[in-house]
């Protein structure tokens, strides 16, 4: 019985969006907008569990003093901090104006928004290793991406002189033409794949993501 | 201040005067030519129909041009479209279309509050005016109506989808029940899906964990599910060599779902002992975050195998090269093409595109996986042989082969 | 604790407390309030280069620009999600006593859904979603996994017929391209090898690769067949054109990567320090 009603649920819930799609009709459309909606306040109840592991993993790194327990101090307090704000302990108490809280805003502006840009930055670094890797692989297949890779990446370069213009020409035509058969090839696989996925999913065939009881 | 702004202001009405008595000083120079302008023919024939395949709240409308129109008097610079509740009247104004055209779909709102609702089941009354350079001479069709708009319960536009649907849902049955029967489907060799079981060997020897990311994804990603059923093997691998596990999460619904396979592997395995929570946790939902932190527990943890499968983004990269230079065996497999080419340089082994839906089939190596597998490879073959024909048939310059893919929104 | 992390410890923090106060100054006419300004862009300053140590080892510095990232992140998405969503969203049509609470004007019901009133079609995520959060408990915990199901039943229907559609159908139909030009005389056709034009030449050449390349692709993505002879090599070339490929958009996201840092950099010598105008 526990196992059932989950399965018979997806199963319902499959088929119907599936018909859904076929049927143009307002009252299917209002249903789907109504479904896209739960998913979503669903998820920010979801997020509560996730908060909870999150300050339950670092308060018991803090208990049991594990390695580096004391980061996890900071991870609380930054949390907690920005709950506080977010909820703007004081004027607005209670209400949307939290977001708008100068504490909320600068710990956004100063704190998230600059580590963020960091990390995404570390990408140049990480893009000349991979670069560097790709040039030692010593495979037929691991050249030729390397190759392309080089053209692409030395395509607007002024110091070639005569064959300049070359490089430019094969790496626009390596975009435009192999690309799009090989992204095409991928995309129609990634479709049938997905698409014998859900459909495993919907018969219950593939039901990893259940558990068991 | 305020006086400036009054100043303004006063400039301002002063200016748009001028220009007025200039517009106006240029009708009165026109005046004798429009005046010497005849009339167009109105457009006739103004047709109405509820648009098709659609949820409402529309309507078709043909028309045949004014004859004024690119020939005769050659004044007609286009259509107005009007409608009415009634006859009589009052008209609003719904579309204007340029000269040439003969038919516009009359699309409204489905919100009963919004300015330009079209409510459905209620008749409506269209003309077309067709208009001339001059807003003063134009020529109007008769009334057309009453019409209304509701919508379709089916949508035809949508058949070759359905077709396919059908025929998919068909073959992966067959494949099922015949590999249930007991029919050997041979599974080609998957470098990425064998160094799995491999990895997991040297994890358990050099008594390191493995860390396993989710990706991105949500819960509803189809890269996610497919991700779920490979931890849910990788886990029970896991449990088997009494190996570590390390699942970071960045949905929370994905973690649940996570900590729900990761256990019930730990069970299959006959270990739920060794099962604990916080194997599988969150971190943050902001993907750089999530990043800084499974970045950090690479250098930390030295896991010696990382497995990425799932939805990924810029992201990619920078977990790949931490953990290549980290010393990890490393195998990835994603469905999103632009971070492809990362994993494929940063990783031992990379599943690209459909192999990581195929993966689970192969880990799995149960009857009921393996003949959907067969049915994908089936709609693949017949992919290959539609191309075919499609290619065949535009070259000899038949069309219709190629409508019959076509899908309506 | 070692003696030279006290040193570096107390070197970071006198480079801080210096950039703090020359900020704060440089900024003073500026500003009212220049000396938390000063602060915050001190500390901006001080966590980037923390995250940008991560390219030479693990350190503290990167653990606790991580730690907090981690933190602060996770609270500002909550925030963010239970404001808009479960505040902006649900509240106002759920009921007239939280939207007061909440200072969020009530919603009335809205659309006539045929089957469901509005108020109990939106009781019914909240339910569902209580019904997710008695994971928490031993003993109903199983319940949580109906959620699960409706959330995992209808994204899979769903997207069951719309990759059908998008990645299946219209991309096999667009592979129909035809392979032969309108021939115009040898001469036209030979005449214009720029990759860039198109040329009679060029054109065909390149649908022929596209549709050769598809053809390949799909071969190599084969499971359930042994991949020798003519499919063999097919499978070969497709995964030749898959490798081009990734190399090509590997070289074409570089200079889009380098710009990144560039952004960074011009936020420390700009912003921070000054030095560039």
């Amino acid at each position: 019985m526990k196992r059932q009603i989950p399965l018979l649920l997806v199963l319902v819930f499959g088929i119907f969006m599936i018909f859904q799609y076929f049927v143009p009709h307002e009252s299917s459309e209002w249903i789907y907008e109504f479904f896209l909606d739960w998913i979503y306040i669903i998820g920010i109840f979801a997020l509560a569990l996730g908060i909870w592991s999150l300050i339950r993993v670092s308060y018991d790194k803090i208990k049991y003093k594990k390695p580096n327990w004391q980061y996890a101090v900071i991870t609380l307090a930054g949390l907690f901090a920005m709950i506080l704000f977010g909820f703007d302990y004081g004027r607005h108490f209670f209400s949307a104006e939290g977001l708008s809280n100068y504490m909320f805003r600068a710990f956004f502006d100063y704190i998230l928004i600059p580590i963020q840009a960091t990390m995404f930055s570390l990408l140049a670094f990480f893009i000349a290793s991979a670069a560097y890797r790709a040039f030692r692989a010593r495979s037929l297949l691991a050249t030729l991406l390397l190759v392309s890779a080089l053209v692409v990446m030395l395509r607007f370069n002024p110091y070639f002189g005569p064959i300049g213009p070359y490089l430019e020409q094969t790496a626009s035509w390596l975009l435009n033409v192999p690309n799009l058969a090989a992204k095409r090839a991928i995309i129609i696989g990634i479709g049938l794949g997905m698409v014998a996925t859900a459909l495993k999913v919907i018969l219950g065939i593939e039901r990893a993501y259940l558990g068991k009881d | 201040m305020k006086f400036k702004m009054l100043l303004a202001l006063i400039l301002l009405c002063f200016v748009s005067a001028v220009s007025g008595f200039g517009q106006s000083a240029e009708e009165i120079m026109a005046l004798p030519d429009s005046m010497a302008m005849a009339p167009p023919a109105p457009p006739s024939n103004v047709r109405g129909v509820d648009t098709d395949n659609d949820h409402g709240h529309s309507i078709t409308l043909t028309w045949e041009t004014s004859p004024d129109d690119g020939a005769g008097l050659n004044n007609v610079i286009g259509y107005k479209v009007f409608r009415a509740e009634s006859p009589d009247g009052p008209f609003i104004e719904r579309a204007l279309i340029p000269s040439g055209g003969t038919g516009h779909i009359d699309v409204g709102a489905k919100e009963k509050d919004a300015n330009d609702y079209l409510p459905d089941h209620v008749g409506f009354y269209y003309k077309v005016r067709a208009i001339t350079a001059d807003s003063l001479i134009y020529a109007e069709s008769e009334v057309f109506g009453p019409v209304q708009s509701y919508g379709q319960w089916f949508n035809t536009g949508r058949v070759p989808v359905l077709v396919f649907v059908i025929f998919f849902l068909f073959v992966t049955l067959f494949f099922i029940q015949k590999a249930k029967g007991g029919a050997n489907l041979f599974v080609r060799r998957l470098a990425g899906i064998e160094a799995v079981d491999e990895a997991i060997g040297r994890a358990t020897e050099m008594g390191k964990p493995i860390l396993y990311v989710l990706g991105l994804g949500t819960a509803a990603d189809i890269a996610t599910i497919a991700s779920y059923t490979i931890l849910g093997r990788v886990a029970k691998k896991v449990a088997e060599y009494q190996t570590g596990l390390i699942v970071p999460c960045y949905d929370p619904i994905v973690m649940t779902v996570a900590q729900e396979t990761v256990k019930a592997s730990y069970m299959d395995a006959g270990r739920p002992d060794a099962y604990y929570e916080d194997m599988v946790y969150f971190v943050t939902q902001s993907q750089f975050a999530y990043v800084a932190a499974v970045n950090g527990t690479m250098l930390r943890e030295r896991p010696a195998t990382n497995i990425y499968m799932g939805k990924f983004y810029a992201e990619s990269l920078i977990l790949a090269e931490t953990g290549a230079l980290a010393g990890s065996i490393q195998i990835s497999g994603t469905d999103e093409i632009a971070q492809i080419p990362f994993f494929v340089v940063a990783c031992d082994y990379t599943l690209i595109g459909e192999e990581l839906y195929a993966a689970s089939a192969y880990l799995g190596r149960e009857p009921l996986l393996l003949g959907s597998l067969k049915a994908q490879d089936y709609a693949k073959a017949a992919a290959i042989i539609i191309a075919i024909i499609g290619f065949i048939t535009m070259n000899f310059g038949i069309e219709a082969f190629k409508h019959l893919f076509y899908v309506s929104n | 604790m070692s003696r030279t992390m006290i040193i570096l410890l107390a070197l970071v923090a006198i480079v801080f407390a210096v950039s703090w106060a020359a900020k704060s100054a440089s900024l003073d006419d500026q500003y009212d309030d220049y000396i938390s300004r000063g602060f915050l862009i001190t500390l901006a300053a001080f966590l980037t280069l923390s995250i940008l140590s991560f390219l030479y080892k693990d350190n503290p510095f990167y653990k606790f620009a991580e730690h907090l990232f981690v933190g602060v992140s996770a609270a500002y998405w909550m925030s963010l999600g239970f404001w808009s969503t479960i505040v902006g969203n649900l509240i106002p049509r759920l009921s007239v006593t939280l939207s007061a609470f909440f200072k969020v004007p009530h919603i009335e019901d809205e659309y006539a859904l045929y089957i469901l009133p509005d108020k109990v079609s939106y009781f019914i995520p909240v339910v569902l979603g209580i019904l997710l959060l008695m994971r928490l408990s031993k003993k109903a915990g199983w319940i949580s996994s109906w959620p699960l199901a409706f959330i995992v039943g209808t994204t899979a229907g769903l997207n069951l017929v719309r990759y059908l559609r998008s990645d299946f159908i219209e991309q096999v139909s667009s592979t129909f391209v035809p392979l032969l030009v309108d021939w115009q005389g040898t001469g036209r056709f030979f005449s214009d090898f720029n990759l860039y034009a198109y040329g009679q030449f060029v054109t065909m050449l390149g649908n022929w690769v596209i549709f050769i390349g598809v053809l390949c692709g799909l071969v190599y993505f084969f499971f359930s067949k042994e991949h020798k002879g003519i499919f063999g090599g097919a499978s070969r070339v497709g995964i030749w054109v898959l490798m081009i490929t990734f190399g090509a958009s590997f070289g074409y996201t570089v200079m889009g990567r380098i710009s990144l840092l560039v952004g960074r950099l011009t936020f420390l010598f700009h912003d921070w320090l000054e030095l560039i105008g």
